[in-house]
């Protein structure tokens, strides 16, 4: 079986070979049939990867233990969906799933465009290919999941902190974000390579990297969900470098998404997307270096190991190859459009880019600063909390107020006065809510009071623009309310999709501002019967429960929550002791107030052995605007990836009247 | 293992063919160039989405206009040149398509 | 309100500049980051440093009472330390495990920052605080 996996990655590996030589070859000399065959291999090379990965997942499922990899990261008796999903819980078994996605990837990129725009694939394939090829690559030569030893009685088992359902679904929804990035990479480099001066593959690229922009932007979302009811510290987000590696990315990619835009309607900044199209895909394979290589110390790391080196020289190939390409190609980029006015659409567009990648520069740095610092001065240092929470105050609340700027202003110039006025409701809104926040006594914190305030305004905005637009829509005549709504986003299902997804952030933001700048933190050592409170709540200590579930030991702590007279409930913080593994993991309890939003978050910090708790209790308030911020982001982007025949169309009559055959 | 091995040798014929495929279809094709588009194709491309762009933004204009963003002074102050843009871009496309056919 | 010429390239210039001040300016306010060193190299530190190591022997005391002692060993090497932290202790945490935590040195003791102690997990992929 193991023979299978391997010979399906060399399989894999050939065909990867041969689309990035065969493909340039044919790119080159212009050979239609060799094009063709390149194009062939790349889809080829998916339905090979899909063959090492059930291989893989059966190993897993049967508990094949003369598999190495099996036998690192299951047991018996771990229960199967865990067993399954220790697919991608290691070194080897996540490199299969980065190359199952990439090739996946590649080949409904190569089948979807074949019948619009063949003409763009020529260099894009050998791009696809060649980034294939490295992780093909790797997988063959360097960490192979079928290394195979004499079957062992029973395998090494998962971490528990590894066993529960996000396991099943955060690190796919990632992948499918980071390598999605890879796309609109190879079509940028794709049409560098042809001499292309058209936007045709952005058009093309469009779809595939919102798709996987919103991906990466869910699967953050979700670890952030991981990390707080699972992991239980009370926090959802530790800037380690990992969780890091993730968010620059993702940031790069905002700005390109906008940045985009402006190449769309005005022809400008198109050599800055060209770097920033590769700015980003750099980042997402430097993001998973970072993950795999344990070069920088992170509670997420896996251990050192060989692939580090492996993956810094693909990096600088890929950095310098693009590089070298976009200054090749600079004539051609050159652009004949001018920024008109500072005051304008585009220049909030530009904005918004440059406070994005700030940010996304700023965490590098402090990503990296272990190593250079260590490399500089002979003494590692580290930066943590307090360095990148200036910054993401810094340059994120900016950038907050520009989501809510942004679509009130005009493109091209705006006169002031057109901007008094459709600014003059959003502000109002936001002095009222800045002026009831301070009454309220949200003054406790500055920034808090700031974030709430520019959220107001953004969210006033956001209204304003789906109410003028339906007005106006209703005003030509022949709709009522509901058909002006809904014909006004079918029509410009980008912008008003835009507009919900902007929404999800402003309620991001505030959940992040209610949960950090406004929490209360307790600690308290409780004997049966002693309570404590927490920000107007009581909670009593009744004593601990013991349980024996089959691969482990359960303690809970009882915990009554009262408000005033009213009870509210009975929680029940506490620990698992896991017999195989022998770890213990932390289960909190929370309570969720439906009123406000808000958490109550109970960690059984440390159990005595004299029967007393020391109970650690935060209250969060708002922090559920997190998560609904993460379905209407869901929403969002739902609509502005959704097919719009009228658009197609026009696209089709597009490149009919330029005569270009596809 | 039998299983496994059938697999990989199926494996292996299905990727040759795969690849091959465009070859065998055509051993001897009378036309093999890759279709890209020649530069005076890529200039009428260039048009037709300068084109495309002056139109949207003519909409666009309009839309920002009738929902308020853009106030009567300034849409009337911007809107001639626009037409003017829109207008070129046409005229530009049309003189290419009876210049080449 | 266009202008002639191109004001876009120097507000660019001077938003990247601005930008850039507002990064030099902190980090030379906030200094240089904090130390990693591992119990062999705390004796130049005086600051608050995070040190780095391997937790040997039975660790003692309650880490939410008068403070958990333990010591911390070089995890390539022989010199140890001991440490008295106060705070959440990670589930992780064991002899044998590495760790790090904040804190400096006080006569001869690492006093630790309440709530700065990270457990690296020993497997190759695990987040675990």
């Amino acid at each position: 079986m193991a023979d299978l996996g391997r010979l399906s990655l060399v399989t894999c590996l050939l065909l990867l070979i041969y689309a990035v030589a065969g493909g340039s070859f044919a790119a080159w000399k212009r050979k239609r049939r060799l094009a063709q065959s390149a194009q062939n291999a790349l889809i080829a090379s998916f339905g090979v990867t899909i063959i090492a990965a059930v291989v893989l997942m059966s190993a897993l499922a049967r508990h094949d233990f003369s598999f190495q990899y099996v036998a690192d990261h299951t047991s018996r008796e771990l229960p199967l969906r865990y067993s399954l999903t220790a697919f991608w819980g290691g070194q080897e078994g996540s490199l299969l799933l980065w190359l199952l996605v990439l090739c996946g990837y590649a080949a409904a990129a190569v089948l979807t465009t074949r019948r619009v725009a063949r003409d763009l694939l020529a260099w894009t394939v050998p791009v696809l290919a060649f980034v294939g090829t490295f992780f093909a690559f790797m997988l063959v030569f360097v960490s192979s999941p079928f290394a195979t030893q004499r079957a062992l009685a029973d395998g090494a088992g998962l971490t528990p902190s590894l066993q529960n359902p996000y396991m099943a679904i955060h690190p796919p929804m990632l992948y499918l974000g980071y390598v999605g990035l890879t796309v609109p990479f190879a079509f940028a480099m794709g049409a560098l390579l042809s001499r292309r001066t058209d936007e045709r593959w952005i058009v093309a690229t469009r779809r595939w990297t919102l798709a996987a922009w919103a991906f990466l932007g869910v699967g953050q979302l979700l670890g952030a969900h991981w990390a707080y009811v699972e992991i239980g510290w009370g926090g959802f987000y530790a800037w380690d470098p990992v969780e890091n590696a993730a968010l620059m990315p993702w940031l790069a990619a905002t700005a390109y998404l906008h940045s985009v835009m402006i190449q769309e309607k005005r022809g400008m900044l198109r050599v800055w997307n060209m770097v920033l199209v590769t700015l980003a895909f750099c980042l997402s394979i430097f993001g998973t270096f970072l993950t795999r290589s344990g070069v920088v110390q992170s509670i997420h790391s896996f251990s050192q190991s060989p692939l580090g080196g492996w993956f810094l020289g693909f990096i600088c190939i890929l950095v310098a190859g693009s590089i070298l390409l976009i200054v090749a190609r600079l004539p051609l980029l050159r652009s004949k459009t001018r920024l008109e006015s500072l005051v304008s659409r585009e220049a909030t567009f530009l904005y918004n880019n440059l406070l994005l990648v700030a940010l996304a520069l700023t965490i590098l740095w402090g990503v990296v600063y272990p190593i250079l610092s260590e490399a500089v001065t002979g003494q590692a240092a580290t930066v943590s909390k307090p360095y990148y929470n200036f910054f993401l105050h810094t340059f994120g609340v900016p950038l907050l107020l520009l989501m809510g700027i942004g679509p009130l202003v005009a493109w091209r110039r705006a006169s002031l006065r057109a901007l008094g006025r459709t600014f003059l409701w959003p502000l109002g809104a936001a002095v009222v809510a800045g002026i009831a926040l301070l009454a309220a006594g949200a003054g406790s914190s500055r920034i808090g009071v700031i974030a709430y305030t520019f959220s107001v305004f953004v969210l006033a905005s956001i209204v304003l623009e789906f109410v003028r637009g339906t007005v106006a829509r209703r005003a030509l005549g022949g709709v009522g309310w509901a058909g002006a709504f809904s014909s006004l986003i079918a029509r410009n299902r980008r912008r008003y999709g835009g507009y919900v997804v902007h929404a999800s952030v402003v309620l991001l933001a505030i959940g992040v501002t209610g949960a950090s700048a406004y929490e209360t933190v307790r600690e308290s050592r409780l004997k049966p019967g002693q309570s404590m409170s927490v920000a107007g709540d009581r909670l009593v200590f009744r004593g601990y429960q013991a349980r024996t579930e089959s691969n482990h030991r359960a303690i809970r702590a009882l915990v009554d929550v009262y408000r005033g007279d009213k009870y509210l409930g009975r929680y029940r913080p506490g620990k698992n002791q896991y017999f195989a593994e022998d770890e213990v993991s932390n289960e909190v309890a929370i309570r969720h107030d439906p009123l406000t939003g808000g958490d109550l978050f109970m960690i059984a910090d440390q159990v005595n052995t004299n029967g007393s708790i020391d109970l650690k209790v935060l209250q969060k308030p708002l922090v559920n605007l997190l998560w609904l911020a993460g379905l209407v982001f869901v929403g969002g982007s739902l609509i502005a990836l959704w097919p719009d025949a009228r658009e197609e169309r026009r696209l089709a009559a597009r490149y009919a009247d330029a005569a270009v055959r596809i | 293992m039998t299983a496994a091995l059938i697999v990989g040798v199926v494996l292996a014929v299905v990727s040759v063919l795969l690849v091959a495929l465009p070859f065998l279809r055509e051993p001897t094709a009378s036309d093999d160039r890759l279709v890209s588009p020649d530069e005076s194709q890529q200039r009428r491309l260039g048009l037709a989405e300068e084109r495309d762009r002056a139109l949207a933004a003519l909409k666009e204009l309009e839309f920002d206009h009738r929902t308020g963003k853009v106030s009567d002074d300034d849409y009337r102050e911007l809107v001639g040149p626009l037409r003017r843009r829109a207008a070129e871009t046409l005229r530009a496309l049309d003189v290419r398509a009876t210049a080449h056919g | 309100m266009a202008r002639r010429g191109s004001p876009a390239r120097l507000v660019v210039a001077l938003s990247v500049a601005a930008v850039l001040a507002v990064f030099l300016l902190y980090t030379s306010i906030a200094g240089g980051g904090t130390p990693v060193v591992r119990p062999s190299q705390l004796d130049g530190h005086h600051g608050r440093v995070s040190l780095m190591g391997q937790v040997v022997g039975k660790p003692s005391g309650d880490a939410h009472a008068g403070g958990k002692r333990f010591r911390l060993r070089d995890v390539k090497g022989t010199t140890t330390v001991t440490v008295v932290y106060k705070g959440t202790v990670p589930d992780l945490f064991q002899p044998g495990r590495d760790i790090v935590v904040d804190g400096r040195l006080r006569n001869g003791v690492f006093v630790a920052v309440p709530n700065t102690l990270v457990t690296k997990c020993p497997s190759k992929y695990a987040p675990k605080r």
